[in-house]
Parts: C-alpha cells; structure tokens; sequence
C-alpha cells in the first residue's frame, strides 16, 4: 500500500507526482485521487475557452521536477535551433499551449501517472495515528492540490440565461459585455474584437495594469524571508493586494482596445444593459470555505486560519498536523500562505519539492 | 533570478572550485604564481560585486545579465591585476576568465538546479555543502598566502654608505637598501624573482644589468654617471617602478633599455624620471608599457618602441627632446594614450628629415594606435614615415 497520496490530480497533483517520481517513488508508492486521470482535464477546456494560444510566464513553465532542462532547451535540441535558448534567456520564452499540452501527455506515459491514480473524490482528511485516514484509506504523507474550487459569477447575473463565464467553452454574439478587468477579461476583450463583435466592458474600476508575474524575489528566498515573517493580518491583505485582477501594460493590450472605441465597437459600462451575451471574465471564487474538503479541515479539525486563506508554515504544510511522522501539505492556488505565487506552475514545484523532501526524510519510511 | 546574499558568494565560491584547483596545478607545473594571483584577482572582484553592488542593485537577475555583467567582471579583474602587478600573460588569462565564466553559467543554470530542486527557490543557496564553502574558502586562502610566504625568497640588507661593485646576483632575493645605499659600478642580475629597492647605483658600464632573468622588480632606485644604459635588460621581463636616471652629460647613454624579450612576460616601466641622454625608455622586440614616466631632454628620442616591439605608452610626460618625443618604429604597434608631449626640438644639424620635431612619429611600418595627447609646442605634433600608419582612436 501507498504511504504517500496526492489528493487532487490537476496540474499540482501533477508536478507533485513528478517531483516524488524524481525522488525515488515507484509508482506503486504513490496514490493520487482524482475522478478524472487526465491531469489537464479541467485546465485545458479553460485555455481553449480563452482562446489562449501561448503559455502566459515561462519562469518555470514545464512539469518537469527539474528546471533544467525546460522546454526552450528540449526544444533547441529538436530543432537544432538555438532560437529558444536565446528567447529563455531573456525571458521571452513562451511555448505554445499545444507544445506544452503535448509535454504533459508525455510526461503524463513516461512517468506511469495513470497506474497511481486512483478514480475517486475525496470527501474527508482525518488525522490519526502516524498518519491521516482519507475515506477509509491510510496514508502517511498527504499533499492536498484541490485547485481552484469553482468559477466566480456575480450574483445578480446568477439567473441570467446570456451569462457564460470565460472559462466556459463560448462564442461571440455581434454585442457581448464582459464583465471583470483582469487578464481573462483583457484576452476576451481582444478575442470579441477580433470576431468582429461590439464589446461592451462592464466594471467597476479601471483595470490594474502590472506585470502579470508577482515581484520576482517572492519566488525565492530573498522575498520569501521577509514574506513568511510578516504578521498575519499584513500577510493576508499583501496577499489580497498581490491577487487582485491585473493584466499587463502594452501596446498589444492596447492598441486594439482604442482602435475599436475610435471604431465605436468598444465603449466601458458600468452595468449589463441589453446585450446579446454576456461573459463573466470574473475569475474563479477565491478561498479555502469554497472547497468543501479544506472547509471541513478548518472547522472540524481547527486547521488555522487567516482572512480566506489558511495559515500554512513555509514549507507549506500544515503546521498542526505535521510532526516528524507525519506531513499534511498544500500545494497550489490554496497555498498561497506559503508562497504566493503558488498558482503558478514555479508555485507548484515549491510545494512539491518540500513535500518530497519531508517524504525522503521521513524516519519511518 | 532572485538571489540571496548568501545564495551569491555560495554559487561564486563553488563556481570558483574549478578554476582555482586548475590555477593551483598550473602554479606548481609553472613554478610561477601568476595563475593564483590571477585567479584570486577574478574571484575577489567577483565576491566584491557581489557584496557592493549586484545583491543591492539586483533583486532580481535575468539570465541575459551574466554577459554585462561578466563583462563588468572582466574589467574590475584587469583592473586588479593592473593594480597589483599580476606578471599574467593576457591571452590565456582572457581564456581562464571566458573558461571560468562559462563554467559559472553552466553550474547555475543546468548543474545546480539539477543536483538541488530548490536551488533557485533558495536564491542559490547550496544547503550544507554552501556552508562548508564559507569554511573551506578561507582555509584555501590560508594555504596559498602560507605557501606564499614560505616560499618568499630572502631579504638582504644594503646597508647605508657606499658599496663597491659590481654586485652580482644569481639567487632569487630581495635587496632592500638602506636610506643612502649606494653602489659604485653597477648591479648585475642573473637570477629570476629578484627583487631591488631603495638602491642608488653610481658609474660602471650599465647601472643595472639584467640576462636571462624573469620577474625582475626594480623599485625606487636611481642611476646616475652610468657609461652606457641607466637599466639594461635582455632576455627577460622586469617591472621599473619610481625610478630616477641621471645621463645628463653623456650623450651615448640610454635611460632604460629593454630588448629582446617578445616571448617573455611583458615588462612595465612606469613613474620614473629620466633626464639626459642620447634614448629615454626604449624597447627592442619587447611586449612593454611604459606609463605614468617622466622623460626630458633627451639627444635622440624620449621614448621608443621599435624593431616589432607591442605595447603601450601612456600618462608620460616628454620635455625638450631633440628630434622626436615618442617613436614608434620598424613594425612595431604602439598605442599611444594620454601623454604630453612638449617643446620637442628640430634636430637640423643630423640632416635627417624624420627628425624635424616630431611629437610623436611612426616609421617604417609601424603602426601607432593615437589617443587623446596633448601635444604642444612640437614643431610636427605627429607624423609618419616609410609606410608607417597612425590610427587616430
């Protein structure tokens, strides 16, 4: 029997996989629960819904366990081009989301994911001796990667039979509005453009615009330090600050937008008027109390908690169910008290490379 | 990249492993410790940036980064080794640098991120074995400024008061003289690693006279009445530093002459005074720089280079030379910076139309490399002859 699971089979699950695979896990060591063994099942109708053609940040943006070799090296070695070396370099390396959809199908054979999966949700995390019981099965070592727990809708569209959110497979009516100003709703902006619809941008503040990465020393240790020592209440509203809907500045954001207000197909509301569609670029609901599992950690087990987000020490476990025998962690967008970038696929490998570490170090294994 | 402080000097330390054993073993094979200097003039500059000016400035480094800033690199450890005199010859140190830079590349940016997941997440931190660097740098310097001293050749006092020579060396040593000690007829070196300081030479054939002998360091002495050159050196590769020539009165005599020498380390002339004279600072088939001197009333030239000679002149001051201040000649390559060049005589009883006044004059296919000079009162500031070139920076 596993002594290690992964509970959640997305792209965390996934990369925690990796990096356990890479740390001398079999396969049979492992279990990960999922209903779905495609661990791109729920991202990739998501980006095709976006009409997202590229990978949005390429600061670690592959599955591998390792940076090195990412995708712009694999690459370069197959083309015998040195064009991606030169690209990654300078941060200009984007793969696109069928080169990488294809990485992750490969890694996905290559790596024996599908024998550790097991098809089911799980509804409980209870600690006991040595370990937790997950619906009556026994692990040691647990890493939770829940991913986001649904799409956002503002409520007053909840009814509304034009209401269809971003994320959600769409097309275009002749006059949609979309609501929200981050970066779904920038990339909607110029998907309704360019279909030739009239957009309608439906918010309640000008956008944000900021470089779509976190500051770069909170993915490392320089900015982490001061991060983690940074008392609760202040984490929790930097937090809020950090994930607040953004997108980039940039002519090619730009540019379109204002050609088609001079155009008169893009005009700013601050409600839904009589629009054909309307699309909810309103992201995704946001907190531990939206995902029923980490909702019953915090109320029946007392897992600590702070704002929506739950209080996690560094190395993203969980503090009060973790001990020399045991290790409870988090990994993905709810991680996000350990390293707020934890959304990210860099997010992800930094949970994943402590969980392994715990694992490896574990006395008892 | 966001590095850490720490994260910093461990991946410079480690990057540093490498090179600094490759430099150990070349110094045993040489018997030189030009490699070493070399190497802790590299890293020093190195953890120095790191320190004072990249952890403060950077919070973050992209890759594309490492090329200014090795480059920014590259330039403080030419400095150092300017500064301290490091004897290294300049096209396998520039390999030893592009070798170790890359080197450094390629440990951070596929080795270390192999070996250690996190390191990138903990701002090139190496865990334990970082620590142990912190320890094992300092004892590395131990060993080497140990070995160093140990091997220091022996120190013999001059004493104060006039000495007759010739003084012939042929062991390594440091000569160091005492305030007012003089040596009548000249010093003769025929020893590598030899050291003399604070020493006045009066008379003999040359002042000092130097076959055959590498790492020759000349400091603060002063020649004067010498029948032929103030310093002489063939075969070998010698550094003048503060010296003083006085061949005011003998109009056959050199200040200093350096010849011969095109395979040996190149040798440096600089802050020195010398007056009088038929030749200032001239070099034969020599790799030299000459700088920062002081070179007045000369018969023939102030300062040459020639018969294929590379180097460069720079910072010199030449006054009241007749016929031609700086003489660039027979294939040699000059680049010639920073000088000032004043009041340079016509020399119209030799006849001789390459010596009308010229500042600075190229000849006979040499080609001289012109910065900016002040160059005044010259009655041709500069020129060329016989298919000689100036390139005009």
């Amino acid at each position: 029997m596993a002594d290690v699971t992964i509970v959640g089979g997305g792209l965390a699950g996934f990369i925690a996989y990796q990096t356990l695979r890479r740390g001398g896990l079999e396969p049979g060591a492992i279990a990960v629960f999922d209903p779905d063994p495609d661990p791109v099942a729920t991202w990739r109708p998501r980006a095709e819904a976006i009409r997202q053609a590229r990978m949005r940040s390429e600061s670690d943006g592959h599955c591998y366990p390792a940076s090195f070799p990412g995708l712009a090296p694999r690459e370069a070695m197959r083309r015998g081009d040195l064009t991606p070396l030169a690209q990654t370099v300078c941060n200009r390396y984007r793969p696109t989301v069928r080169e990488f959809l294809r990485h992750v199908d490969e890694l996905r054979e290559r790596s024996r994911w599908d024998e550790s999966v097991l098809p089911s949700r799980v509804a409980t995390v209870s600690p006991v001796e040595g370990g937790f019981e997950l619906d009556g099965a026994r692990f040691r070592h647990v890493l939770l990667a829940p991913g986001h727990p649904g799409l956002s809708l503002p409520s007053e569209l909840g009814d509304d039979t034009r209401v269809v959110h971003a994320y959600e497979p769409h097309a275009y009516a002749s006059r949609v509005a979309i609501v929200g100003a981050g970066m779904a709703a920038a990339t909607e902006w110029l998907n309704a453009l360019d279909a030739g619809a009239e957009v309608v941008s439906v918010r309640r503040r000008e956008p944000l615009r900021r470089p779509l990465n976190l500051p770069r020393p909170l993915f490392s240790k320089r900015g982490l330090r001061r991060f983690h020592a940074t008392p609760p209440a202040e984490r929790a509203a930097l937090l809020a600050e950090l994930s607040a809907p953004s997108y980039p500045p940039g002519r090619a954001w730009d540019e379109p937008v204002e050609r088609a207000a001079e155009e008169g197909r893009f005009r700013v509301a601050a409600s839904v008027n009589g629009e054909e569609e309307v699309i909810c670029a309103t992201g995704f609901q946001r907190g531990y109390v939206h995902d029923p599992l980490l909702r019953r950690l915090a109320s029946e087990l007392g897992v600590a908690t702070s704002g929506r987000w739950l209080v996690l020490a560094p190395d993203s476990t969980v503090p009060a169910l973790t001990d020399e025998t045991r290790t409870l962690a988090v990994a993905g967008v709810q991680a996000q008290w350990a390293y707020p970038a934890s959304d990210t696929l860099a997010g992800m490998k930094y949970a994943a490379r402590r969980f392994v570490r715990r694992v490896k170090a574990c006395r008892t294994r | 990249m966001s590095y850490t402080l720490r994260g910093r000097l461990e991946s410079r330390l480690a990057a540093s492993i490498l090179p600094f054993l490759a430099t150990c073993a070349l110094s045993l094979g040489l018997g030189a410790w030009w490699p070493l200097e070399l190497a802790g003039a590299m890293i020093g500059a190195g953890l120095a940036l790191d320190v004072g000016l990249y952890h403060r400035l950077l919070p973050y480094q992209p890759a594309w980064a490492a090329l200014p800033l090795g480059l920014l690199e590259l330039t403080a450890t030419i400095a150092l080794v300017r500064l301290f005199d490091v004897a290294a010859p300049l096209e396998p140190a520039l390999w030893f640098f592009f070798g170790s830079w890359v080197l450094a590349q390629v440990l951070a940016h596929a080795c270390w991120p192999l070996a250690r997941l996190t390191y990138a997440e903990d701002g090139g931190e190496l865990g334990r074995g970082g620590l142990g660097l912190f320890v094992l740098a300092p004892a590395a310097l131990v060993v080497v400024l140990g070995t160093a001293i140990a091997t220091q050749p022996p120190t013999v006092r001059l004493t104060a008061g006039v000495h007759q020579g010739p003084i012939v060396i042929r062991t390594s040593q440091v000569l160091q003289g005492e305030k007012g000690a003089i040596v009548r007829g000249g010093i003769v070196i025929r020893a590598s690693d030899v050291t003399i300081r604070d020493v006045a030479v009066v008379g003999g054939e040359y002042g000092f006279d130097v076959e055959h002998a590498d790492n020759v360091r000349l400091e603060r002495v002063s020649v004067s009445d010498a029948k032929l050159d103030g310093i002489h050196a063939r075969r070998s590769s010698v550094t003048v530093r503060e010296c003083r020539i006085d061949s005011v009165g003998n109009r056959w005599a050199q200040g200093i002459d350096i010849s011969f020498s095109f395979d040996k380390h190149p040798s440096r002339v600089t802050a020195c005074t010398i007056v009088g004279g038929m030749e200032g600072i001239v070099t034969h088939f020599t790799m030299a720089r000459i700088d920062g001197n002081h070179v007045s009333r000369t018969a023939l030239r102030a300062i040459s280079m020639t018969e294929m000679s590379m180097g460069e002149i720079s910072d010199n001051e030449v006054w009241d030379a007749l016929g031609i201040g700086i003489f660039c000649n027979d294939m040699s390559m000059c680049d010639v910076d920073g000088n000032v060049v004043v009041a340079t005589r016509p020399d119209r009883a030799s006849g001789d139309t390459a010596r009308i006044g010229y500042g600075v004059l190229s000849s006979y296919h040499a080609e001289v490399e012109l910065g900016d000079n002040e160059l005044r009162a010259n009655p041709v500031p500069v020129g060329t002859v016989a298919d000689a070139h100036v390139v005009r920076k």
